[in-house]
């Protein structure tokens, strides 16, 4: 499947040397919506959690100091900014480059945190992260190695061998563990049970755009 | 068992690296009966293994042709249209790295340590975005690591103990040496005398 | 004389199963590693295993591409386990911090405990090895380069900590980097809006990819001094 078919008309592209950008309705629709969102972080401050004191009848503030909060807030709009940058790349291995990106500003959001349940599935998550590198970069390279391209609109032409398929399956495997999918969202959404919350909403909102912009690229290759 | 069991298996992130590792692995392994060869139809194709040491070139194996500032190398990126001084940048070498080359049959294997050559190419110029990303990776999970560690893990502004044991143990250190600088001194004086006499 | 076949030569061609089946094999035995080991710090020291396979099956394709692209799967492996580890860190230390009587758990296997280093050539000839080092790496730039001056930083701020001398915390080190890293940016823009000055755009990379890769390995060398000697 081409470009038109998925994204409707090329409105343009921006050439970075081999590394192509796309514009596509569809790409820079979810691009708007991803910076869109990253603006009303950059603004907004982050939410405080009440909770309920054990043994006690008092209520504990559940609070992110400011030294956190900035440190939370840069790591929150980068993340933004990644997360857009890979709805509108045109190369397969920038696009799992993003993801990495994606994947371990993730973890460095929710890094600050005091509550250990929260470490917890950040490191898991971030285990997980790590061996996403095998199947999101071999599997580009495997496809590299079957047609001879990185470029996804030169992919797109081409028909999908055994080969090309099995790189595919390695990235979606890769895909699913890096954004948190089932069965493997246990760690992921552990990550997020914490105070601070626009911040936090970035992690889930990133995944669901990265999964959505996954499904087209696997659509362009295999199509 | 039953499948209420497995959910809450699932539902502890303590297991979910393995799992993820499992599956991985499975998939890994099926990857041995899938049909697999290498297209010869390749971006920034290499020559063969040992063909430029075997024929001489000063910087093989990354010799791609091409003269300092003048004479573009060749390569064959994926779009040759969007990168207008493409290969000066393969022919180029600093001055230094010109000298070295000249003398030595061996630079050629550390010529992407140096500016200008054909890695520095392709990781500046025609893919120059992605090594941009990785640096990033690079510097986030820096500052992760760095604001833990001078926030938190290894803060000891607050330890004034340790602090006064440091300053102990440079001032006992400090003697030491001057201890030893002055038996040193008395020794060699020694010697002198010795061989005076 | 040809500098570039047109075509894969058959050397290439003939190595690519065996190193791809490599790859696929050390990656299947990394994960199933993985996938029994019940201790936390094994299975973030068997992740790497699984990076290296990733190295095997890129480095298979044999083209000048695939050399470029070893190196950022390469430094994602780096940077990932840096930032983990220190989180593994930080959870024990939180989980000690809530709970100071309690035991230490099994399946982490792992504690804080201080760093102590003593070796001979840090007392001895400290300041030549690290002018050597970031000498060297400036002429080298690039990643390389950085790697090399930035081990000399490390190695000098080391050096100081174990002669018991006190060493200039450097906050501005981090803003070296960030700058360094903004020049690279501009130098990456300049190569596409004005191609005529390749040069120095080459240089503005280079030379920003030196300053960033060194003063960061150096930023862990003065990071480390706070925990060295620590008993």
């Amino acid at each position: 499947m081409d470009f038109v078919t998925l994204g409707g008309n090329l409105l343009g592209t921006i050439p970075l040397g081999d590394i192509v950008l796309y514009l596509t309705p569809f790409n820079l629709f979810l691009f708007a919506v991803l910076l869109g969102f990253t603006l009303l972080i950059a603004l907004s401050k982050p939410e405080t959690q009440i909770e309920a004191t054990m043994h006690t009848l008092n209520n504990t503030e559940v609070k992110v100091g400011p030294k956190e909060f900035k440190q939370r807030r840069f790591l929150s709009i980068i993340c933004g900014l990644a997360s857009a940058g890979a709805m509108i790349t045109g190369d397969l291995f920038n696009f799992t480059l993003f993801m990495a990106l994606v994947g371990i500003l993730n973890i460095g959001i929710v890094s600050a945190v005091k509550q250990t349940s929260v470490l917890n599935s950040a490191f898991n998550y971030g285990l997980i992260a790590m061996m996403c590198s095998l199947p999101l970069f071999g599997g580009a390279s495997i496809i590299l190695a079957a047609t001879g391209t990185l470029s996804l609109a030169v992919l797109s032409q081409m028909p999908a061998s055994p080969m090309v398929v099995f790189g595919a399956v390695l990235m979606l495997i890769g895909i699913l563990g890096e954004s948190g999918v089932a069965p493997f969202f246990a760690s992921k959404a552990e990550m997020f049970r914490t105070a601070g919350s626009p911040f936090i909403v970035i992690i889930h909102l990133s995944s669901l755009f990265i999964i959505v912009r996954a499904v087209e690229i696997l659509l362009l290759v295999l199509w | 068992m039953r499948i209420g069991v497995l959910w809450n298996k699932l539902a502890d992130p303590k297991n979910i690296p393995r799992l993820f590792a499992f599956s991985l692995g499975i998939i890994l392994i099926i990857g041995l009966i899938v049909p697999m060869a290498l297209n010869p139809d390749q971006l920034y194709v290499r020559p063969a293994p040992q063909e430029q040491i075997d024929e001489g070139l000063a910087i093989a194996p990354y010799d791609r042709g091409g003269e300092v500032l003048s004479q573009p190398g060749i390569i064959n990126p994926q779009y040759p249209d969007n990168a207008a001084s493409l290969g000066m940048i393969t022919g180029y070498m600093s001055p230094l790295a010109q000298w070295i080359s000249s003398i030595s049959p061996y630079f050629g294997t550390s010529i992407y340590s140096s500016p200008g050559g054909l890695v520095d190419e392709i990781l500046y110029y025609t893919r120059g975005f992605d090594t941009i990303l990785e640096s990033s990776i690079l510097m986030m999970s820096f500052i992760i690591a760095s604001w833990l560690s001078v926030n938190y893990t290894m803060n000891r502004k607050n330890d004034e103990s340790e602090i006064r044991e440091d300053v102990k143990k440079a001032i006992s250190d400090s003697t030491k040496v001057a201890r030893e600088v002055k038996a040193n001194d008395a020794k060699a004086r020694a010697k002198q005398l010795r061989r005076d006499n | 004389m040809v500098f570039i076949p047109p075509y894969v030569p058959d050397a290439f061609l003939s190595m690519y199963l065996p190193a791809i089946y490599a790859g696929l094999i050390v990656g299947f035995i990394g994960t199933m590693a993985i996938a029994l080991k019940r201790e936390e710090i094994h299975i973030l020291i068997l992740t790497d295993i699984v990076g290296l396979a990733m190295i095997f099956v890129v480095s298979a394709v044999g083209t000048d591409l695939a050399e470029a692209l070893i190196l950022p799967g390469l430094v994602v492996e780096l940077a990932e386990t840096l930032a983990i580890s220190e989180i593994l860190l930080t959870r024990e230390m939180r989980k000690i911090e809530q709970n100071p009587r309690r035991n230490l758990q099994k399946t982490s296997s792992m504690f804080p405990q201080p760093f102590a280093l003593n070796m001979e050539i840090l007392n001895t000839a400290p300041n030549f090895i690290a002018l050597v080092l970031i000498g060297y790496g400036i002429f080298l730039t690039g990643f390389t380069g950085g790697a090399v001056a930035g081990g000399g930083i490390v190695f000098y701020a080391l050096s100081k900590k174990a002669r018991g001398l006190p060493v200039l915390m450097l906050d501005g080190i981090a803003g070296v980097s960030g700058i360094a890293w903004c020049l690279w940016i501009l130098g990456f823009l300049l190569f596409f809006v004005a191609p005529q000055y390749w040069l120095l755009s080459l240089f503005l990379a280079a030379c920003g990819l030196l300053l960033k890769v060194a003063s960061k390995v150096g930023l862990i060398g003065l990071l480390m001094r706070e925990d060295f000697d620590k008993e």
